[in-house]
């Protein structure tokens, strides 16, 4: 009986794309490549887009970003999964180079958050400067039943901040008991387009909120400029005695390079509507320390000694 | 003016890209599904598994039923199997396949090797009796009463290679996981549609959308035209 | 040529006998024909004889030579013999792929294959359908190409189910036509069931007549069936054949009145003279006149109960004259309370009136 040509024609193509794919493999395996892990808020404000093809060029390497919630991008370095790690829980952070999974912890640009809302404002928190207060006057209203709030719910760096100024109203909101409480368990730009469909408040960063303005028609800045409402990101280094096969040299390099004044310079110019998304902060040691960077002229000083 | 023209070209390339790599991602898993899963399937169709022996019984069922309950396995589950077995601290990390495309492949193949499996089973099961009896009834010897069942078959091992197929390019959950959605490097057609959402870019989204439905409709298209032709004859 | 020989043959079927004891011999050249209800054993023994299946006792005897299981003398051993199945199954592929098959197999050259298939085509009356898929047929034309394809190797022995089951008479008659030919020409031992009483007169040199798994008698056509005994009777004699006058509509139905002012409605188109046959099992009693699409309803009187081990089968004098056979499951026979006297509707469709 005859054995079908075509049979065998598929697996031969079969064989070949595979070899085809292996090889393919081989080669992009030959520029180094880092993992970075780093949180949506940074990812979907599109600086990175800008900044690391200029680093790319420069070290002729590969960067390659997974963009998650802070509590997953710390969970993946730990995991031994990514080589660094770019993101804004100082709690999670500490926890993260404690466990020495994480080295070098270092503050590199700083944003701010806001909280935003509905423009009509039934919660009437606009201006406030005490975002505690502007978060009980929401608390008051949704439990009336004329406010709601719309949380991340996702581990990242702006649901732990925000949790962290509802503890200190000690409240521990959720879904199941406050039906003003909306846990959306998704990313920021989600959020603020669920809060603008459902005439939500939230707490979002401020580059976020820029990237998104022109879609959030009917939404506001209610709350702003309250000193604990800095945010501040980090950098922090896998450690290379856990995972010795994980690009230290390449997460090392491409931290240098962030922090270098060339990096800080050109976060500053990344700009939407005209307006800074991020400001630098590796080289500003006193408000580094303020934001909870105590060590930061040391790391500042032993990144700068590492050889590129 | 030149800035737009850039802009345009890296806006077609990325499309393109991602598109392409949907495309080799499901494509390569299927093939690979389809090279393992065939085998497997004829083999469970023409009940060679299932001879006297208590044994081999239960191992033909204990087939089945992995086939049957993996054909609906929730590709979210497969992801993080997936990535719990290829991080770095886990028993393939070794390897590191982690957000390589390779992972996706893995991923969509585990979701389409079952596929393939239980409608080719299905498919010879539905002719293997009648056409091989009167294949040896015509003094066809058994290996060569198997060739024609395969061959009386081959409408629907061909209608399990695109349904598997279909299912791995509109899959999301499972190959965000093991893939990492790395823009340029294992961003998808629909991976990059929850992204593209996620930042609002709904143009590209949508863009996007149009791509995976052609691609879902031309993969529709040919199943109905090879299903019309089996009826009509 | 084959001599068949079957010895003390049963099988048995998780528990259930099909065949018991079955013993007879076939001549080479001969023509065998088996007859008997559904359900008798008739598939399971061709099935048997095409060693499809083993039986669980008895064995086989192709000339003087019993029957080895082993894989390689079982294809050897089947190359010899050809066999047509009841329901017609041809693969996807032209008609002429489909006849060619049993050459391809048996490693038979092109030229070989494309002269005999030429030829074979002429025999079943098919020329011009060579390129055609087999799957686009008609019934009737499907069956002939399945002839064909056991035909085409030329067998010793060809078995054959219930050929012309279902089949219009211009099928019918071809392939009758072809057996008688290939028989007398090539002396091909052929063993068939059929229901057809007419075709078992026509054709067989000797009828054997099976009725739950069991031979009740081996004969000429006239020794079982002009001397019935009490079981032939029963069974199978002329079970619902009427003839009668049967006046063609356009809309592709025909009466036939067989007499005593009763007329039948059948779904086929034929003016004339007709004989027609109802399968018992097609009809169904009720104790009410029912309102249905089955366009065929008489009352009559219960006259005879025959129950059997399956089933149970009534004889319902309708009108003066005629004599029903109808066949009912044990359950609605106890259902409907049915005794001897006991008034009755028949109901059945135009379409299971067949002719013969």
């Amino acid at each position: 009986m005859e054995f079908p040509k075509t049979t065998i024609a598929a697996v031969i193509i079969g064989i070949a794309i595979i070899g085809g794919i292996a090889y393919e493999h081989y080669l992009s395996s030959q520029k180094p490549i880092i993992v970075l892990a780093t949180t949506t808020s940074v990812y979907d404000s599109g600086m990175l887009d800008y900044l690391i093809p200029k680093f790319e060029n420069k070290h002729h390497a590969e960067v390659h970003v997974i963009s998650v919630g802070t509590g997953q991008a710390i969970e993946i370095g730990r995991r031994g999964d990514a080589d660094i790690v770019l993101v804004h829980s100082k709690n999670l952070e500490l926890s993260f180079v404690n466990s020495t999974y994480g080295i070098h912890r270092i503050g590199v640009f700083y944003n701010d958050f806001i909280i935003v809302g509905p423009a009509s404002d039934p919660a009437g928190i606009k201006n406030l400067t005490n975002s505690t207060e502007a978060f009980r006057r929401i608390c008051e209203r949704g439990f009336r039943g004329d406010a709601t709030f719309v949380s991340r719910a996702d581990k990242s760096g702006t649901n732990m901040f925000e949790l962290k100024i509802w503890s200190m109203l000690g409240i521990t909101p959720s879904n199941k008991t406050y039906a003003w409480y909306i846990e959306a368990g998704t990313g920021m730009g989600s959020v603020l387009r669920i809060s603008n469909e459902k005439g939500s408040y939230t707490l979002t960063d401020r580059s976020t909120w820029l990237s998104f303005k022109r879609q959030l028609k009917d939404m506001d800045i209610l709350v702003q400029d309250d000193k604990i409402l800095t945010n501040p990101y980090a950098i922090i280094l896998v450690n290379p005695e856990k995972y010795p096969n994980r690009n230290y040299k390449g997460a090392l390099a491409l931290a240098k390079f962030m922090i270098s004044n060339e990096g800080q310079e050109l976060i500053a110019n990344y700009k939407k509507n005209g307006e800074m998304l991020f400001k630098p902060l590796a080289r500003k040691i006193e408000l580094a320390r303020e934001l909870g960077f105590p060590d930061q002229s040391n790391e500042l000083a032993w990144y700068d000694k590492q050889k590129p | 003016m030149m800035c737009e023209k850039m802009f345009e070209n890296t806006f077609l390339e990325e499309i393109l890209n991602i598109t392409l790599l949907s495309l080799k991602v499901s494509g390569t898993a299927v093939l690979i599904g389809a090279i393992i899963g065939i085998p497997i399937g004829t083999a469970l169709g023409f009940g060679w598994f299932k001879g006297k022996m208590m044994l081999t019984r239960i191992i033909d069922l204990t087939l089945k039923s992995i086939v049957n309950t993996f054909m609906g396995l929730p590709p979210v589950v497969v992801g993080l199997v997936v990535y719990l077995l290829l991080t770095t601290s886990g028993p393939l990390g070794p390897l590191g396949l982690l957000y390589t495309p390779t992972a996706m492949i893995i991923t969509q193949l585990i979701m389409a090797v079952p596929i393939v499996t239980g409608v080719t089973m299905s498919a010879i099961g539905s002719v293997e009796k009648t056409v091989r009896e009167r294949a040896l009834s015509l003094g066809a010897t058994d290996r060569q009463a198997a060739w024609t069942v395969l061959r009386e078959a081959r409408t629907g091992i061909l209608t399990a290679v695109i349904v598997a197929f279909g299912a791995a390019i509109s899959e999301v959950g499972g190959i965000m996981i093991a893939g990492g959605n790395i823009r340029w490097v294992t961003r998808t057609l629909t991976t990059a549609i929850v992204v593209e959402t996620n930042l609002g870019n709904f143009d590209l989204a949508i863009t996007l959308g149009i791509i995976l439905l052609s691609i879902a409709f031309i993969i529709n298209l040919a199943l109905t035209i090879i299903q019309f032709r089996g009826q009509k004859r | 040529m084959l001599t068949i020989e079957v010895q003390k043959l049963s099988k048995t079927y998780s528990g259930r006998q099909v065949l018991k004891d079955i013993d007879f011999k076939v001549q080479s050249g001969e023509v065998f024909v088996l007859v008997g209800p559904n359900g008798a054993g008739k598939t399971t023994l061709l099935r048997i004889l095409d060693l499809l299946e083993e039986p669980t006792e008895g064995r086989i005897l192709f000339n003087e030579t019993p029957v080895d299981y082993s894989a390689k003398d079982k294809v050897a051993l089947r190359r010899r013999i050809g066999m047509l199945f009841q329901q017609t199954k041809l693969f996807d592929m032209s008609v002429s792929d489909n006849i060619a098959y049993g050459l391809k197999v048996r490693g038979e050259d092109k030229v070989t294959i494309e002269g005999k298939v030429r030829e074979t085509l002429k025999l079943v009356q098919l020329q011009g359908y060579e390129r055609k898929n087999a799957l686009t047929l008609s019934g009737g034309e499907a069956q002939r190409v399945s002839l064909a394809q056991a035909l085409v190797t030329e067998p010793e022995l060809l078995l054959l189910d219930e050929p012309t089951a279902n089949l219009d008479p211009r099928n019918i008659s071809i392939i009758e036509e072809v057996l008688t030919n290939i028989n007398r020409e090539k002396r091909t031992t052929i063993i068939m069931a059929t229901h057809n009483m007419f075709q078992a007169e026509n054709l067989a040199h000797r009828v054997a007549m099976i009725n739950n798994g069991k031979i009740e008698g081996v004969g000429t056509f006239q020794e079982i069936f002009g001397r019935p005994s009490e079981p032939v009777k029963n069974f199978v004699k002329f079970e619902n054949v009427f003839s009668g006058l049967s006046t063609a509509f356009t809309e592709g139905t025909s009466i036939i009145d067989i007499g005593d002012r009763l007329k039948i409605e059948a779904a086929f188109k034929k003016s004339g003279y007709v004989m027609i046959h109802i399968p018992p099992e097609d009809i169904i009693l009720s104790s009410q006149p029912i309102v249905s699409s089955a366009r065929n309803m008489f009352e009559g009187r219960i006259t005879q109960i025959l129950e059997t081990e399956s089933a149970v089968k009534l004889k319902v004098k309708v009108g003066e004259s005629k004599n029903f056979t109808v066949q009912v499951t044990k359950k609605s026979f106890k259902d409907l309370q049915l005794s001897i006297g006991t008034r009755i509707f028949l109901v059945f469709k135009a379409s299971s009136v067949q002719i013969i």
